[in-house]
């Protein structure tokens, strides 16, 4: 019979990794003991067909809540907040998912969170050789979406300013469905316009972006040639980067720059990162900073893991003590990725929508 | 018949063709021949590929007109009958009829229409240049003041078409008046792009002057996007689509037609009437679609259906076949296709279907003829890539109304004031008077207006 864990697991220095499994059992003993959990999950551990304090033994076990994120679209945030950290609870802000599958989703993000994930992408970035102490500039969401927030953590413990062009993702998800490519276009060059007053002006040395953006800024020789000449390292997120295109960027666009790709999402507080050191070759993969973020990639229909190699849809699970959301089917397709040493659950691969080709037969017209 | 050799050996990958040379991607497409058999792996580009490809030749220079003309004509005897890409000629016919189910006897057409297009270059694209306008403003008519003749542009895309190889012919006139050419490929039949694309530069254009850039559909609009002009292929919602654009030239469905009217006797005509149909394989957009007849149509009908129910269902690569073969599941679907749009038509061939399984994967689609009561009838206008045409009544209260939109126009018929207004009617493209098949073709001779009506404008030119 295990004892009662330790709080203390919850709040292991950030260049350690708890052992899994009872880094688990304490988090159900936080957000589900009476004085420390939130009203929302106390609350919602009455209509559980388990209790997650006895029965939630590891990070297997996470796969018996229910997806709750849902529910995130209506709850009171302030209900979302752990009791424990009673009035010193320091919040970062309240964040909103992009609205892609209906109307967003909201989460409080502490501050314990919020430094442990800058933590490791600053460690990322010394491992990359990205010098500490330079600009950066994010053509990225703000406002309500968490990756600007992450992104401005990042650049501030690595020892930078951060300069910011705001993109609403879900304007251009709008525009994009409502078939207006000329609107959409016209946004997307006022952020390249944008973009480019802080490159010309400013001594950029980290450029923060989504691939998109990073297409539409290789389609103008002058700002490759800024942007080859002052950034030593672009971190990317925030949409599918297809092999063929990052291989291009690496060698062809910006050879001179590091190129660092996340696979983010608001309902993990935050991120994936790629793992380092692969060849070209190799697909980018993406570890989550387990076991505090944890993946499972699963057969849609059955909900079993597929095999590794295969491409499956990506159960999503975060556990810190700021914020408990376990077992989120995402709507995302990846390969299933075996974890690096140390690791648990899975890491993923090639995320993006099935390859779809359109070769379907056109009947009338002979072309 | 026995199966040709695997003439696809030494090209079982097809590159794209870029600015710096040959570059096989990570994502491809296998190619696969009409039984299903894989037989090329298809290097399909990221859009980022292209958008670097076409600034790379937006960056390249063009080489002299008699450069240009040189290696154009090296180019299309290379093409017709040397070997490229490690690709024998013969082997390239056998290879592109069975990927595409093109009949071996069409593909050697083809390949002699991109011959003589590459090799008459200088010849076609004069031809279409306004009488006033000269070549450079070191002509002699430019001391007094002329028009000069200039490139609108200075990079061509083209959204290619798979439905028939001399597709091919046509964009060569753009490498003649110096542009730089993009060719994005059906991924049908990539194959004869990329051995030309390859003998263009095997002949001496640069990488920076012709690419050959297969993508999916998210990085085709890329193309359009980065070229200055462009040229795609499609069917009636690809017209739709660009008809306000003046960047882009739509090729769309023919829908070419014959006309009969009572002072001529159709039995006389009866062999350009089934060729109109049936060469090509009724794939091309000069095959004639509907044949329309003053009188009692079912004459016409009959003995129409009557010939053609004699050509032969063969594989592809049979030197006696000339009916498009294509896997059988797309086979089966333009038979639905038809049996929907025909129901309430009189069949007069073809009404039990027109799908001939091969019985190793593949079907012929064999030809269909059906009789329709009303010139006004919208199935006139119904265009299938296999030899299927409508017979129709005409009377001259009907008029010209009933020919519109249509490519070709072969008019048999004495009567001069209907000749008159054929031609003045803008919607059709040709008018072919007399004893001419649909698919005529020489060149010099526009197809569709002359290409270079669309891509040269004149320029104000005088010099002391």
């Amino acid at each position: 019979m295990p004892t009662t864990p330790s709080l203390s697991v919850l709040d292991v220095p950030f260049d350690e990794r708890p052992d899994p499994d009872e880094y688990i059992r304490a988090a159900m003993e936080w957000h589900f003991g009476p004085d420390t959990g939130s009203p929302f999950w106390l609350r919602r551990a009455a209509s559980l067909d388990f209790d997650p304090r006895r029965d939630v033994k590891g990070v297997a076990d996470l796969a018996l809540f229910p997806n709750v994120t849902g529910e995130l679209r209506e709850v009171p945030v302030r209900d979302l907040i752990p009791q424990g950290y009673g009035a010193d609870a320091r919040i970062v802000g309240v964040f909103e998912s992009g609205g892609t599958t209906g109307a967003p989703k909201r989460i409080v993000c502490l501050r314990d969170w919020l430094d442990r994930l800058t933590y490791g992408l600053s460690a990322d970035l010394d491992g990359l050789g990205i010098p500490r102490g330079v600009d950066w500039l994010a053509i990225a969401p703000s406002g309500p979406h968490m990756v600007g927030e992450m992104v401005a953590g990042a650049a501030a413990r690595h020892g930078g300013l951060m300069f910011r062009v705001d993109m609403d993702p879900r304007w251009v998800k709008k525009l994009i469905s409502a078939g207006k490519t000329e609107e959409t276009d016209a946004y997307v060059s006022h952020l390249v316009e944008q973009a480019a007053y802080v490159l010309r002006t400013q001594d950029i040395g980290v450029l923060m972006t989504t691939p998109p953006l990073l297409e539409r800024l290789a389609r103008h020789d002058d700002l490759i040639e800024l942007i080859g000449r002052k950034v030593k390292g672009i971190m990317w997120g925030g949409a599918h980067m297809d092999a063929d295109t990052r291989d291009l960027l690496r060698t062809e666009v910006f050879p001179d720059c590091e190129l660092y790709g996340t696979y983010g999402n608001t309902m993990i507080l935050g991120g994936a990162t790629e793992r380092l050191g692969l060849g070209p070759d190799e697909p980018c993969v993406f570890d989550p900073r387990t076991p505090f973020v944890t993946f499972s990639v699963v057969d849609p229909v059955s909900g079993e893991p597929v095999p590794y190699g295969e491409r499956g849809q990506v159960v999503m699970n975060h556990v810190s003590k700021s914020c408990l959301l376990p077992n989120n089917l995402e709507r995302d397709l990846a390969i299933r990725i075996p974890p690096p040493e140390g690791g648990v659950g899975d890491s993923v691969a090639d995320v993006g929508p099935v390859a779809m080709f359109d070769d379907e037969v056109v009947i009338e017209g002979v072309y | 018949m026995s199966q040709p050799a695997t003439a696809l050996d030494a090209l079982d990958t097809l590159d794209a063709l870029g600015p710096k040379g040959p570059y096989r991607s990570r994502h491809r497409l296998t190619v696969s021949d009409v039984t299903g058999a894989p037989m090329a792996e298809l290097s399909l580009v990221p859009r980022l590929f292209v958008t670097r490809a076409l600034a790379a030749l937006r960056a390249a220079g063009t080489p002299p007109l008699e450069e240009r003309l040189a290696a154009l004509k090296r180019a299309g005897e290379l093409f017709a009958t040397g070997t490229v890409a490690g690709m024998t000629a013969a082997g390239y016919e056998s290879a592109v009829c069975r990927m595409s189910g093109t009949p071996l006897a069409n593909v050697r057409i083809a390949v002699e229409a991109i011959r003589l297009s590459a090799t008459e270059a200088f010849r076609s694209v004069q031809a279409a240049r306004p009488v006033g306008a000269v070549g450079d403003w070191r002509d002699p008519y430019a001391r007094t003041g002329s028009a000069v003749w200039i490139r609108r542009g200075d990079v061509f895309a083209v959204h290619a078409a798979g439905n028939h190889p001399a597709v091919h012919a046509l964009w060569l006139e753009a490498l003649a008046l110096g542009y730089r050419v993009a060719v994005r490929p059906s991924r049908r039949e990539p194959l004869t792009p990329y051995r030309l694309v390859s003998a263009l530069r095997e002949a001496g254009f640069g990488p920076d002057q012709v690419v050959l850039l297969p993508t999916d559909h998210d990085a085709a609009g890329e193309i359009l996007r980065g070229a200055d002009l462009s040229m795609v292929y499609g069917g009636q919602e690809v017209i739709d689509r660009y008809a306000a654009d003046p960047a882009v030239l739509p090729n769309g469905p023919g829908r070419s037609k014959i006309l009969i009217t009572a002072d001529r006797d159709w039995r006389d005509h009866l062999d350009v009437v089934v060729d109109s149909v049936a060469r090509h394989g009724g794939t091309a957009c000069v095959n004639a679609t509907a044949v329309l007849v003053e009188g009692d149509p079912a004459p016409v009908a009959e003995a129409l259906a009557e010939r053609l129910a004699a050509l032969p269902s063969l594989p592809p690569h049979d030197e006696k076949a000339v009916l498009p073969v294509h896997p059988l599941e797309v086979a089966r679907g333009f038979e639905r296709h038809l049996r929907t749009k025909a129901a309430g038509a009189r069949a007069w061939l073809g009404g039990d279907g027109v799908v001939d399984d091969l019985g190793d994967g593949s079907a012929a689609l064999r030809p269909a003829v059906f009789q329709l009561d009303d010139p006004r009838d919208a199935r006139l206008g119904v265009e299938l890539s296999f030899p299927c045409v409508w017979v129709a009544p005409w009377t001259p209260t009907a008029g010209v109304a009933a020919l519109r939109d249509s490519l070709v126009v072969t008019a048999i018929t004495g009567d001069e004031a209907l000749l008159d207004a054929l031609l003045a009617e803008p919607s059709i493209k040709n008018l072919y008077i007399g004893d001419h098949p649909t698919h005529w073709i020489a060149p010099g001779i526009p197809h569709d207006a002359y290409l270079g009506e669309f891509l040269m404008r004149t320029k104000a030119v005088i010099r002391g």
